[in-house]
């Protein structure tokens, strides 16, 4: 994968979260919220699945979940910083999540950062 | 009357935090120790400044708040503010001491003359968009009274600059009629270029971010007219938290002094802090 960034903001490059992602997503959004309860992280490390359920997530949610696919869970309206404690709590990271998003291994997006362009405002259209 | 006395303007991350705490216990990592050297001046200033009080614009992370009920001004009054667990657990850092006459003085003030209809919070929990930084620049105990105001930059549609620029410059009417002899420091915290997310994860804009330093104190309204789009585009979708530093630059006159700004590329995020003082 090539480190060339695009000076848009369209996906895969980037996921601008809207009112519409918003809907789409409240309850995945919710699940990862409520695991800034320590207590809640326990119930979920203890059973991932009856956690989810009781969060009222769907089969697909659940799946996406259970996949650690980050990327999925960003468009399927999961706020990035909700699913960031989603990741915290299974031992994961923001690297993790970013590293999905780009398609790549940890190591290799770590080795990549920061990903230095030169822009001005009216520049590189 | 209450006074302005200054301002500043900083950049917050999670990572800034944590690596706060492990630089103080085994050193700083050579990514973040030029950021801790560049804030020492920042912190010898905002002592010799000694504020009073300080109104701190920032915004939360989904910290506290959550999408049932997300505000897109809120402000907070009570007594003290709590560290919010973001989910990996708390730091070693107290409470932030709160000030509830100005709270609600300037709710009052914002309400009924600013136009600006804030939601008000008497518990509020306070994320990394102040914690991460406040340790670089004070010491504990924080005995500074603040009063945060928290501004929606995670879900759009977001304020405009115009209107966070506007929201400053009514921020500074409400404190100057706020009958204290109090010296106040305004504050905003946000950006600088960083992308958490998405194919374009970690895009860092260096140039985007000291232009952006060099046009506030005397070009403001040049950077207020950029849409926010375009911040994103060239510098990361979080970007668009550059635009709370248009609250701090608002509630400023134009007869100040720039007295320090510095900026760094630890990470994942353009690291900025500028200071201004007020010559009146
Ligand atoms: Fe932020």
């Amino acid at each position: 994968m090539s480190n060339s960034i695009p000076f848009n903001l369209d996906p895969p490059g980037t996921y601008i979260y809207t009112g519409e992602m918003a809907t789409k997503g409240y309850k995945l959004t919710r699940f990862g919220l409520s695991l800034r309860r320590p207590d809640n992280r326990e119930k979920f490390l203890a059973d991932e699945d009856a956690y989810m359920r009781a969060a009222g997530l769907s089969d697909e949610e659940i799946a996406l979940v259970k996949a650690r696919d980050w990327t999925g869970l960003l468009q399927a309206g999961g706020h990035l910083q909700a699913m960031l404690k989603v990741a915290a709590t299974l031992g994961q990271n923001l690297w993790h999540i970013g590293a999905h998003n780009a398609e790549m291994e940890v190591e290799e997006l770590m080795r990549l950062c920061p990903r230095k362009v030169n822009a001005l405002p009216g520049g590189e259209d | 009357m209450a006074k302005i006395i200054g301002g500043f303007a900083i950049s917050h991350t999670p990572s800034m935090g944590m690596e706060y705490d492990k630089g103080m216990a085994n050193g700083f990592s050579p990514h973040w120790q030029p950021w801790f050297d560049g804030t020492r001046p920042m912190k010898d200033w905002l002592a010799r400044m000694n504020p009073d009080r300080m109104v701190i614009v920032y915004n939360d992370h989904l910290n506290h708040f959550d999408f049932d009920a997300y505000p897109t001004l809120a402000i907070g009054i009570a007594p003290e503010f709590r560290q919010a667990d973001e989910g990996w657990g708390l730091r070693p850092f107290p409470s932030l001491v709160g000030d509830v006459d100005l709270g609600w003085h300037l709710t009052n003030k914002l309400v009924r003359d600013g136009g600006f209809d804030l939601t008000v919070c008497q518990d509020l929990a306070i994320d990394h968009g102040i914690y991460s930084w406040m340790p670089y620049l004070k010491d504990t105990p924080w005995d500074t009274p603040i009063v945060p105001i928290a501004i929606n930059m995670v879900r759009h549609p977001i304020p405009t600059s115009q209107r966070l620029y506007n929201f400053g410059k009514s921020i500074r009417a409400a404190i100057e009629s706020f009958p204290s002899d109090e010296r106040i420091l305004v504050v905003a915290t946000g950006g600088m270029s960083h992308q958490i997310s998405g194919a374009r994860f970690g895009i860092a804009n260096e140039k985007l971010d000291r232009y952006f330093l060099s046009k506030l104190k005397s070009y403001v309204q040049e950077l207020v007219d950029l849409p926010q789009e375009e911040l994103m585009r060239l510098g990361g979708t979080e970007a668009a938290e550059l635009a709370i530093w248009f609250a701090m630059r608002g509630a400023l006159t134009d007869n100040i002094d720039e007295v320090y700004s510095y900026y760094t590329f630890p990470a994942i995020t353009g690291c900025g802090v500028i200071a201004f003082e007020e010559k009146g």
